[in-house]
């Protein structure tokens, strides 16, 4: 699974988001991720794609900004 | 500040029978019992015992899968409750102007065990080296009042109490207390509890206080007042309460089921587990007093009535020292017979219990009681629904271990 198919289940499962509106360029906090939420979903990406992020790691602000980033550790870490 | 009269405008419970609040009393009335047994899968040995839980109850569908996903059960069955609750006292929810010194006190004696516990299991059993981020917040003790208050868009105190087996009693005798003395015009109250956590129900079995059955006894496992009782059946649920200055209920035409006018407590000082009946004395008497009632007033008391050895003869022995000669016409029932023992959650579902009692005028029984323990006798056992007695004034006693009494009183509503 990529970084943006992840977070589109993720949202789904939590907050039951339409995976349509989970688009690169949509803001994380209108699709309801608060600071609360967004730690569970880096939570859900290390324990997914078995990445560890640091933690002053700036939040992203956009689902594409979210998804690239983690792309980048991923393959970084990898 | 002039002491205010305090109106009950709203009541609301998570049933173990799945139905709601009207369908929770008659199922009492009825003597049916909502124990079953419950086998669990957890290894290295399964959990065997009598439980009471609420089958219905989808946390998902009631609150909204986002809200519920940050709540460990507690504190679903709470706000789940609260909003029964405030419903029925015909307020809305949400962010609404006016309502900052409205508050919510809320009991609790274990919070959110199962989220903790699920942590251990990723750390110890799973091998895993962390847990989820959300583990504080859905484990922390005042998770329930805050979700309300935040729910219900309440900006007055907010506050959790941990009192054991009096939690969710002395949650409703403190708020009692602020809308008495005017501090606050509003408040929600009750308490909830998820005791079925592995660990939690394995600590309570080392006690040697709960009730023994299988699938086809465990219905009647919970036998307060029998010579042959065996224990408590532990339950999760949720009760809460509105508490509302009485004149701000009747300026809004609000339905009032019923008036709180006492509340006394007392600590035994004497040991952590056994109760003594001079403690249980000094919280009957306080609450009397504090509501200005006689004795010779009450119709009826709703009972602690665990079904342990040693804490039923003494919750007699404290009626039969508090109500004299009185004592043996004094209606008594335990209703944790049918709907078990939610620990911080219980003292607000048997509120509920003496608060419908004195509204329906109808008292629920102690069910299973064919065998009474001659060390229990004295007072007015209730083996059977009673109607048709007028019912002015009622107790509900909550006696938790630590040695803390908590005592509430009610009038039928005038």
């Amino acid at each position: 699974m990529d970084s943006i198919g992840l977070i589109r289940e993720f949202l789904q499962d939590r907050l039951g988001a339409e995976p349509e509106k989970v688009v690169s360029e949509a803001p994380l906090d209108s699709l309801g991720v608060d600071s609360l939420m967004m730690l569970e979903l880096m939570f859900e990406f290390e324990d997914r794609f078995g990445i560890t992020l640091s933690k002053d790691l700036k939040s992203p602000q956009t689902v594409g900004e979210m998804a690239a980033l983690m792309d980048r550790l991923r393959s970084e870490q990898s | 500040m002039s002491q205010r009269r305090v109106a009950i405008t709203g009541l609301g419970l998570i049933s173990p029978y799945g139905g709601d609040l009207p369908d929770f009393f008659a199922r009492l009335l009825a003597g049916e019992s909502a124990v079953r047994f419950l086998r669990t899968e957890d290894i290295p040995r399964p959990l065997t015992i009598p439980f009471v839980s609420c089958p219905g109850f989808d946390a998902d569908a009631v609150l909204g899968r986002p809200l519920a996903g940050t709540m460990d059960r507690f504190a679903q069955l709470g706000t789940a409750a609260a909003f029964d609750a405030w419903q029925d006292a015909s307020f809305e929810r949400g962010q609404i102007p006016g309502r900052d010194d409205w508050g919510v006190a809320w009991g609790t004696a274990l919070g959110g065990q199962l989220a903790y516990e699920k942590g251990y299991r990723e750390l110890w059993q799973k091998g895993r080296e962390r847990v989820s981020p959300l583990s504080v917040i859905l484990g922390m003790n005042n998770a329930a009042n805050a979700h309300i208050s935040i729910q219900l868009g309440l900006g007055g105190v907010s506050m959790s109490h941990t009192v054991a087996c009096a939690s969710s009693a002395i949650a409703i005798g403190e708020a009692f207390r602020r809308v008495r003395s005017g501090e606050a015009p509003v408040m929600l109250t009750g308490g909830s509890d998820a005791p079925q956590a592995y660990g939690v129900c394995r600590a309570w079995e080392a006690l040697r206080v709960m009730a023994s059955g299988d699938e086809n006894t465990s219905p009647s496992a919970c036998r307060p007042f029998s010579a042959d009782r065996t224990g408590l059946v532990l339950a999760e649920g949720a009760a809460a309460l509105v508490l509302e200055d009485w004149e701000h209920a009747v300026a809004r035409g609000a339905r009032i089921h019923g008036e709180m006018v006492g509340y006394g407590t007392s600590c035994d000082h004497s040991h952590l587990v056994r109760p003594e009946a001079a403690g249980q004395v000094r919280a009957l008497n306080a609450a009397l007093a504090d509501g200005g009632l006689s004795p010779d007033e009450i119709d009826y008391v709703n009972a602690h009535g665990t079904a342990t050895a040693e804490g039923d003869p003494v919750e007699v022995a404290a009626l039969k020292a508090v109500f004299g000669e009185r004592a043996g016409r004094l209606a008594v029932s335990a209703t944790k017979s049918m709907h078990g023992h939610q620990l911080g959650a219980t003292g607000a579902i048997e509120a509920i219990v003496t608060i419908l009692a004195l509204r329906e005028q109808a008292i629920p029984p102690t069910a299973h009681l064919d065998n009474l323990d001659p060390a229990c006798a004295g007072v007015d056992h209730v083996g059977s629904a009673r109607r048709g007695q007028p019912l002015r004034a009622a107790l509900s006693n909550s006696f938790a271990f630590g040695g803390s009494n908590a005592v509430l009183a009610f009038r039928a509503p005038a």
